[in-house]
Order: structure tokens, then C-alpha cells, then sequence
């Protein structure tokens, strides 16, 4: 096929659409536009409740600091969950500024990226639960001191508890790197894609491969 | 005021229709839901109306729009509601419908065409489709938010596909 025989070809499919083509004013004029909503509103409204509880529970862990300060494993406990409820607040705030963000009047590659970011929000969890693998102990430490009074700490042994620490310490190297390699430009490799698939839900997953084909047609 | 600003943007939308008729087309298969399609658009064009920016033509305008929300629409699963029961008919329509059952040499390439159309991805098609519509790589940059070099080399992978996919016949 040569240009010439395109055009041809799109000349006729435009006269025919020309001559044809219509619009039906009654039909247009009974939509109700005025109750129209954002796409965007209700992703919107779940993720101002995420930061609100986020919000509320970073108040929380900072009380829980303050008033075990003096007890250093309390303390560092709370700190550690405290700063994972941080990362998981600003994720929530950069949801909603992405958000606000999205207006279809901006060019499409743009706007379509925010999107899909805002649809693969779940792998930002996913990677905090597999940061906190090494670090969960604090949040047993400060859950059961906080729901049922038992410092678990106070009754462990020492040895138990250092060796504990420099294996779980050992831990946090070999999840950095699995967490860097857990990105959509990484679905190529076999294993990270079984792994984000199994753990996060379709929608995220085909957020991820459009955010890939969006990189890829950018290129 | 307002009754005004509807008229403006009915205007408006028949002045276009044949992008708004075009895009729906190529991102919806079936034709059970173009209609939803078809409203969604619309819904959103007015929605954007008053934000209308004219640094940019209409159509640049129209179709960065329309392209958001077709690429969203084709993304969605498949379990679509029906969101309102006040919108039942395709405001933009063929006023009659082709009788003839013969194809002509021309309407079997059209719809060679189109079907190639419908088998690229959902940003493809819409360079496709800008292409097909004789914008400039400069608009076509400006719609969809890449280089123009870009464009260009897109444009020539796509016609050559398109030429093998025609030697076919």
C-alpha cells in the first residue's frame, strides 16, 4: 500500500462520513452533563481515607514514642513501625497529588502514566510488607505492649534477642535489592513477574505492563 | 448563561463529530458499547469545556480528550455498568446504514484498514489514528506528549507494517 492508495482510501471514508454523519441534538441535549463526576473521584475519596488513617496512626506510634522514651527497645519499636506508617502516609499524599494532577486535556503519554501509577498503588504496600519481613518483631513488640501490656522484650532472653537481631539485620541487604528489582521495568524477568502477580490483584498488574508499554513507546 | 455555554458546546461537538465518531470506533469493537463510550467523551468534553485552553486548537483540544478517555475506556475490564438511564442512543450516528451488500474494492481496503487499526495497542492506534487524520508530527507531538523525531520514526514502523499487512491480499 503507497500513500497515495491510503489517502484514496481515507478520501472516501471522509466524504461517506461527511455526507452521513450526523448528530442527534435532542439526545445530546437530555444528558444530564451538570451531574457528570470525575472518573477520579472515587479513587480520590479512598485514598483521602487512607491518608487520614495513616495520619492517625503516625499520631499514634509518635504518642507511643514520647511516652516510652525512656525505654530504648519501646522506643526503637515504635520509631521503626513509625517510620514505615510515614512511608506508607506519603505514598497515600502522592496518590492524591498525582490525582489532582490528571486532566484529559493534557497530552496523553502524560496523563496516562499518572493513571497507571495511580492504579499500581498496591505494589507500594506489597514492598513495605516485604521491608518489614526483616523488622516485624516491632511490630509484635509494640502491638503487644500497646494491646495487652506484655513487654515480650523484658522476657526473652539476651543471647536469643542479639542473635536474633544480626540474623534479621543480615536479612535487610538481600530485600533491598529484591524490592529494587519488584518495578514494572523488571516484568520481562520470569520470577518478578510471578511474584508481583501473585501477590498484587489484576488491575495493578496490568497498571504495571501498560506502564512498561508506555516506556516503551516513549522510547 | 448557561443555556448559552450548552448551545457553545453543542456546536462545538458537531462541529467535531467525526473525530468523537472516529475515535469511538477504533477503541470499542463492540458496538453494543460504543454508545457508553460515545457518552463518556461527551461527559468529559463538557467537563473540560470551561477550561479550555487556546493556545491550542479545538481539535488538539478534542482530541487529547477524547484519546484520555477511549484508552481508559478500552483499559477497563470488561464488567462495564450502564451509568445512567437518561443516555440510551448514539448522539453521532450514520444516518443510513450502507444496503448495498457489495463491497467495493475501496470499502474492503477501508475495512482491511480499520481492522489493522483496531489490532494496535491502545497509544499506537491512537498515532494511527492522528496520522490518518493528516495532523502534523508537530500536532501529533503535542497530543500525545512525545518528540516529533519520535513521531516520525513510529510513523514509518506503523506504514510499514501496514504495507506488509496490504501485500498480503
Amino acid at each position: 500500500m503507497e500513500a497515495g492508495d491510503l489517502k484514496k482510501i481515507l478520501e472516501t471514508y471522509d466524504t461517506k462520513l461527511n455526507e452521513k454523519l450526523s448528530l442527534n441534538v435532542t439526545s445530546l441535549k437530555s444528558i444530564n452533563l451538570d451531574k457528570a463526576e470525575k472518573n477520579t473521584q472515587s479513587i480520590l475519596i479512598y485514598r483521602i481515607a487512607e491518608i487520614v488513617v495513616f495520619s492517625l496512626l503516625t499520631m499514634f506510634i509518635g504518642n507511643y514514642i514520647g511516652s516510652n522514651w525512656n525505654q530504648t527497645h519501646l522506643a526503637i519499636s515504635g520509631i521503626i513501625v513509625g517510620v514505615f506508617t510515614l512511608i506508607a502516609l506519603s505514598g497515600s499524599i502522592g496518590q492524591v497529588v498525582l490525582l489532582q494532577q490528571i486532566d484529559f486535556a493534557k497530552p496523553i503519554v502524560d496523563i496516562r502514566k499518572k493513571i497507571e501509577l495511580v492504579n499500581s498503588h498496591s505494589l507500594l504496600f506489597l514492598k513495605l510488607m516485604f521491608l518489614s519481613a526483616p523488622i516485624w518483631w516491632s511490630y509484635v513488640v509494640v502491638g503487644s505492649d500497646y494491646l495487652f501490656n506484655i513487654d515480650l522484650y523484658n522476657n526473652m532472653d539476651a543471647n536469643f534477642v542479639l542473635k536474633y537481631l544480626m540474623v534479621n539485620s543480615l536479612l535487610i541487604i538481600p530485600m533491598v535489592w529484591f524490592l529494587n528489582k519488584l518495578t514494572y521495568k523488571n516484568l520481562n524477568v520470569k520470577w518478578i513477574r510471578k511474584t508481583i502477580g501473585f501477590f498484587v490483584g489484576t488491575k495493578t498488574m496490568k497498571a504495571l505492563e501498560f506502564l512498561n508499554d508506555i516506556e516503551e513507546f516513549e522510547r | 448563561m448557561k443555556a448559552t455555554k450548552k448551545q457553545q458546546f453543542i456546536k462545538t461537538i458537531d462541529e467535531h463529530k467525526k473525530i468523537i465518531y472516529k475515535i469511538v470506533n477504533s477503541y470499542c469493537p463492540n458496538k453494543n458499547d460504543r454508545k457508553d463510550l460515545e457518552q463518556e467523551i461527551i461527559i468529559q468534553l463538557w467537563n473540560s469545556f470551561d477550561n479550555y485552553n487556546s493556545d491550542y486548537k479545538y481539535s488538539t483540544w478534542m482530541y487529547r480528550i477524547a484519546l484520555n478517555v477511549a484508552i481508559s475506556f478500552y483499559r477497563k475490564e470488561k464488567k462495564r455498568l450502564v451509568k445512567s438511564d437518561f443516555y440510551n442512543e448514539e448522539s453521532i450516528f450514520i444516518i443510513e446504514e450502507d444496503t448495498n451488500n457489495e463491497l467495493t474494492e475501496l470499502d474492503y481496503h477501508l475495512k482491511l484498514l480499520q481492522e489493522f487499526i483496531h489490532n494496535l495497542n491502545e497509544l499506537n492506534k491512537a498515532l494511527m489514528l492522528l496520522y490518518l487524520e493528516e495532523k502534523s508530527y508537530e500536532e501529533i507531538a503535542e497530543i500525545l506528549g512525545i518528540t516529533k523525531t519520535n513521531v516520525a520514526t513510529k510513523i514509518s514502523r506503523i506504514k510499514l507494517k501496514l504495507k506488509k499487512e496490504f501485500q498480503k491480499i
